[in-house]
């Protein structure tokens, strides 16, 4: 009957729920708990608390069976209700092992999140090394994530530039900081971390237990352990989540024999666990490096797995088995797949980064395996070869980058190659090394001469991209070159310059005159003395301009896309790399309300009953944070007026939750209902860090505003003057988390008209806060009648490091 | 939900039906739309899995036959929908029909064994390993209680059960106790690795040259289980840059089937001789040799043996009326075999 979705009906079939869930049968107190989530979607919000108290009731059953249904109503009503569990856990653990397998798997996420929201992580899991990096790591990985910004703009994914390129052959305790770290936070606070480099939510290790004191998380490990064997991959699946996030690390091997057997079912739930492995095995690789052999690839694996497979080889891959693995991957390369050969070489590479002992063979290899190939590209001149080789080409040179003195050998034989390798990408990359190293040794400068010749002599016969790159070694050359070679190269260089000029293609026209411009008085033939008096000044710049001309040119499609975000094991997030609808990460640690725990706790705590009572909004907010667009249409049933000050309730205990030191917020707190009092109060908060002329007129702006309250009708003719400005812009710290409160689309009901929000980062340098974000935010008011009571709010970080500025202007049509 | 639990229901989906149905395409889920249509009714309920265990569910939905669909023809009530509330999902063994009667109680316990391997370019056996299953076929009267104990089960390397196995006798003493579902069912599967040799050998040999590629594949026995071996087939997947194939073999058939495949099937290996098969490639014009060659994919068959070496001792049964009839059997076939060339 829950499934007749009436509103009319709903207190009748809640009715019968409820008496259904005091039912003798086990079958139909089930069917009542499976009923609960139907019910829930009506969204008739003042059942809600009966609801909840019916899953309580289930939840304190005996059955089993019942359980696993409850298990699934509890987490589809009211996942943060975190009461409900603590009353039952022991025995839920204990039962768990006779729940149903599909029930298994909800209860078992669940008393994860319980565990941690009471007790937070374990000390002794990889989880704690958050703890450990953090202090020490701080200060590093901000420069790091500098640099990273810098000299990597391809990995800049949707704005979140975080610095996670960390090398692969680096920290693990870094990348496993950052996994834990991602568990925990919402999508919304990672987006606001990337803005600036300070850290999102602090740690510290009051909110970390020990697990071998800790009798709930004992019992929570015990009872999951039985569950590996279990036959359902799923189920195996949740459960290893569960160690790898709790359980201390010697301890973690229990989970790697059971995960690699459900490798050995369908091909689909192959890739899914693989992918979670992917995750498991960077963050320890020596959790699977004995295990190696489970991932030598199959000829009947779909290109996916391989690539997927290939990736966890690589970095698994330790000194004593990495001699098996490049047997293998002797094979793979000659794969007929020819893409799955070309990511072989690839991974290849990666070895050679990660283990430096075994450079020098991995580069023999690849060297053979070049003048292997370039046989077969001369004349079949087939895809995948040439593929193959610029991988290969591509490797080596990233083996190179390493260490360049010790490979000067190689770099010889990569340009005497030249002749034979006809591919452009291959020919521009060996082209790239020679520019890029033509200092290095004794042998490269003297072979230099004639290899600048010979390119310049077949000039007008190469593709596009190797006439670019011809241009650019030959300046870094000209650049590094000294004495007598430096008339030859110049000589080279106008001859190849003219030709550029005269080519068909405007891009290498545009380079050579750009080129000529900046190389004007280096190129000029007349003589020294004319250089001399180039201001040094003026060299330097040349200097610096041509190298960062070279910094961006040819960077490789990275072999090995970083996956900027972690999301918890086997969820679907993991799988699509992006926070899918409806993920929810790990509670706060320690977010239960306990009296023991000191205050910035216990404002984490009210945050989290905050979110709890407006679990709908967070609800339908979260789809819209996700995918980034955030003039979502949520589909909720409240009126406006309702939602608008459920929104400044939870911006209020935000306000409080971050600025937990102040009395301004602590007035926040009490003043709730006073609405454009506490706004005001705030934003004068807010402003009271800098005198600015833009803050003044967001002043104004707000003060019309807020003193327009009901004469709402009057607001848009009243105001030309904010509407010729038309733009919010808020230079801020925390965006996520605001972005929060602000991206709602409040509906109306009644006609489907509401207010809509919207915000873009925008390019330019904010001139007022130092962390130059600048975000332009746009509120747009669809109904027909006006909005009173909007205000924009920002987050203060406790200390009050950086002052944040809002310009207020809104346009009311 | 986690993406696993989705394609592990479905697959349990796959399994109901191919087992309701007796096979799964495309023209029987047509056929009988009504029984599928019942089926995941009762299976999935608002997006979450309700009631997957096949012996529960054949106590709702009847199976089809020819005398349910007379009588739905005759009566016009095409429903088969028992009308009782299923009995066991309130007792505490919900994977099993509450109270089953045989007239002469059997059960069937069989090892069926798959062995994996990979032979690289070398002939150097680079992984060998076998995943092997425990399925039982019970047909026991009343609720009765099956302990069944292996001889070594040192060599299992990790090990998956059925939710009726209770793990606390098996982390104490390796000893499987259950009550099993009725029916056929996999009781067990676990995994042994690190085999040192496989059964038989396959030793492909190509040469290419000149615009054609020869091909000689040798197959023998290397180490001989005990049993014969049959149904042996070799398989392999032709490059796309031949223009023609020309096979032979001294035993067996060869068959180049539409996909470019290539499939020699031996059948047994006969006493006197090596069964060898050889042929030349013709390539595409313009393409002097063959640089990227072909994977075998070998399958065989051993009746009556477990090559992992697995053996069971003894299977005890309680709460029986009386003396049931025992069944053992072994089985072993090649997964993922395959020859690298």
């Amino acid at each position: 009957m829950a499934g007749i979705r009436l509103h009319v009906i709903a207190p009748l079939v809640l009715m019968a729920v409820g008496k259904c869930a005091r039912d003798a049968s086990v079958y139909v107190r089930k069917c009542a708990a499976n009923a609960l989530p139907k019910l829930y979607d009506l969204r008739l919000e003042e059942h809600n608390s009966a609801i909840e108290e019916i899953v309580g009731i289930l939840l304190n059953d005996h059955s089993p069976g019942v359980l696993g249904a409850a298990a699934a109503a509890f987490a589809s009503i009211c996942p943060n209700n975190f009461s409900l569990i603590g009353q039952n856990y022991q025995r839920l653990c204990e039962i768990l092992l006779d729940v149903e397998e599909w029930g298994q798997i909800i209860l078992i996420g669940i008393l994860l999140r319980f565990v941690i929201a009471k007790h937070g992580l374990v000390r002794e899991s990889i989880m704690f090394s958050l703890c450990c990096t953090e202090s020490s790591n701080s200060e590093k990985d901000g420069s790091t994530t500098e640099i990273s910004i810098k000299e990597d703009p391809g990995f800049l994914c949707g704005g979140n530039n975080f610095g996670l390129d960390v090398d692969v052959s680096g920290d693990n305790d870094l990348l496993a900081s950052m996994v834990s770290r991602c568990y925990i936070e919402r999508p919304d606070e990672y987006l606001s971390r990337s803005s600036y480099t300070n850290r999102g939510p602090e740690l510290n290790v009051a909110q970390f237990t020990s697990g071998k004191s800790n009798n709930d998380v004992k019992i929570l490990l015990q009872c999951t352990s039985p569950l590996l064997w279990s036959n359902n991959s799923a189920v195996v699946l949740a459960a290893g989540g569960v160690h790898w996030i709790m359980a201390p690390r010697e301890d973690l091997k229990r989970i790697v024999k059971p995960l690699l057997f459900v490798l050995r079912s369908s091909s689909a739930s192959k890739y899914v666990v693989l992918c979670n492995i992917q995750v498991f095995a960077k963050a320890m690789p020596s959790l699977f490096a004995p295990h190696f052999e489970d991932f030598f690839i199959c000829s009947s694996d779909s290109y996916q797995i391989k690539a997927l497979k290939l990736e966890i080889l690589s970095s698994i891959a330790t000194d004593s088995s990495i001699s098996f693995i490049f047997k293998e991957f002797q094979d793979y390369v000659r794969d007929p797949d020819r893409r799955f050969a070309a990511d072989t070489v690839a991974a290849i590479g990666l070895c050679a980064q990660r283990l430096p002992k075994t450079a020098n063979t991995c580069l023999q290899g690849l060297l053979a395996l070049t003048r292997l190939e370039f046989l077969s590209s001369d004349i079949g001149s087939v895809e995948g070869e040439a593929g193959v080789l610029i991988q290969a080409i591509m490797s080596i040179r990233s083996i190179i980058k390493q260490d360049p003195p010790s490979h000067e050998k190689v770099i010889i034989q990569l340009i005497r190659s030249l002749d034979s390798i006809k591919v452009p990408a291959a020919r521009a990359m060996i082209i790239w090394i020679a520019g890029e190293y033509c200092s290095l040794g004794d042998t490269i400068p003297r072979m230099l001469t004639t290899v600048l010749s010979y390119l310049a002599w077949h000039f007008t016969t190469e593709a596009l991209e190797t006439k670019l790159q011809i241009l650019n070694s030959m300046v870094k050359v000209l650049l590094c070159a000294e004495g007598e070679d430096l008339w030859s190269f110049k000589r080279v260089l106008n001859y190849v310059l003219e030709l550029a000029e005269c080519d068909l293609n405007y891009d290498v026209r545009d380079r050579a005159r750009f080129l000529k411009k900046i190389l004007s008085s280096n190129l000029n033939p007349q003589g020294l003395e004319e250089e001399a008096n180039v201001s040094p000044q003026h060299k330097e710049l040349s200097h610096v301009l041509a190298e960062h001309i070279f910094g961006g040119q040819t960077k490789p499609v990275s072999p090995e896309p970083m996956n900027c975000r972690f999301y918890l094991p086997g969820s679907l997030s993991q799988i699509v790399l992006h926070a899918a609808p409806g993920y929810e990460p790990l509670p706060k640690p320690c977010s239960l309300l306990h009296d023991d725990i000191d205050l910035s706790n216990a404002c984490q705590g009210t945050n989290a009953l905050e979110s709890a009572k407006n679990s709908d909004f967070y609800d339908t907010d979260d789809h819209g944070s996700l995918s980034g667009s955030l003039d979502e249409e949520s589909t909720s049933d409240y009126s406006r007026q309702d939602s608008i000050t459920k929104s400044s309730v939870s911006s209020g205990g935000d306000g409080t939750g971050s600025a937990n030191d102040d009395d301004d917020s602590v007035d926040l707190l009490i003043q709730i209902s006073d609405v454009g009092n506490a706004c005001e109060n705030q934003n004068g908060f807010s402003h009271s860090g800098s005198a600015d002329l833009r803050e003044l007129i967001s002043k104004r702006g707000l003060e019309s505003w807020l003193n327009d309250q009901p004469g709402l009708s009057s607001a848009s003719t009243s105001e030309p003057s904010e509407v010729s400005i038309s733009t919010a812009r808020i230079s801020m710290g925390d965006i996520g988390r605001r972005v929060k409160t602000k991206s709602y689309t409040l509906l109306d009901p009644a006609n489907g008209n509401g207010l809509k929000v919207d915000y873009t980062f925008s390019s330019e340098v904010s001139t007022i806060s130092h962390h130059l974000v600048c975000v332009e935010v746009f509120i747009k008011n669809c109904s027909s009648e006006a909005m009173s009571d909007i205000f924009l709010q920002d987050d203060e970080s406790s200390k009050g490091s950086y002052s944040a500025d809002q310009t207020i202007v809104a346009t009311d049509r | 939900m986690p993406p696993l639990m989705a394609i592990e229901f479905l697959c349990r989906v796959a399994d109901v039906l191919s087992d309701y149905l007796g096979g799964l395409n495309e023209d029987v889920i047509k056929d009988n739309f009504i029984i599928v249509y019942e089926l995941l009714d009762e299976m999935i309920d608002n997006g979450f899995p309700l009631t997957t265990e096949p012996n529960i569910l054949r106590e709702m939905i009847a199976q089809p036959n020819i005398v349910s669909k007379v009588l739905s023809v005759v009566t016009g009530n095409s429903s088969n929908v028992s009308e009782t509330r299923p009995g066991a999902t309130a007792s505490c063994v919900p994977w099993r029909t509450t109270d089953p009667k045989y007239a002469n109680n059997e059960v069937y316990v069989d090892l069926v064994e798959e062995m994996d391997a990979t032979i690289n370019r070398d002939g150097v056996l680079v992984k060998c390993e076998i995943y092997g299953e425990v399925q039982v076929n019970s047909h026991l009267s009343g609720l009765p209680d099956l302990t069944l104990s292996f001889a070594n089960t040192s060599i299992l390397d990790d090990v998956r059960f059925h939710p009726c196995v209770r793990f606390r006798p098996w982390e104490s003493n390796q000893i499987l106790s259950f009550v099993p579902p009725d029916g056929q069912f996999k009781l067990m599967s676990y995994r042994v690795k690190k085999l040192k040799s496989t059964p038989i050998y396959v030793k492909p040999q190509l040469t290419s040259g000149g615009g054609t590629c020869r091909v000689d594949v040798l197959v023998g026995i290397r180490n001989d289980p005990g049993k014969t071996i049959d149904s042996i087939t070799v398989q392999f997947q032709l490059p796309h840059c031949i223009l023609s194939a020309d096979m032979t073999s001294n035993h067996g058939t060869v068959n180049i089937l539409a996909n470019k495949t290539c499939l020699w099937s031996i059948g047994r290996i006969p006493k006197d001789k090596a069964p060898s098969m050889s042929g030349t490639l013709v390539l595409e014009t313009g393409l002097e040799r063959l640089h990227v060659f072909p994977t075998f994919q070998v399958a065989f068959r051993v009746m009556g043996v477990a090559l992992s070496g697995l053996q069971i001792d003894k299977l005890d049964l309680k709460n029986l009326p009386n003396r049931p009839y025992k069944g053992f059997r072994a089985l072993t076939r090649a997964g993922e075999f395959e020859v690298r060339s």
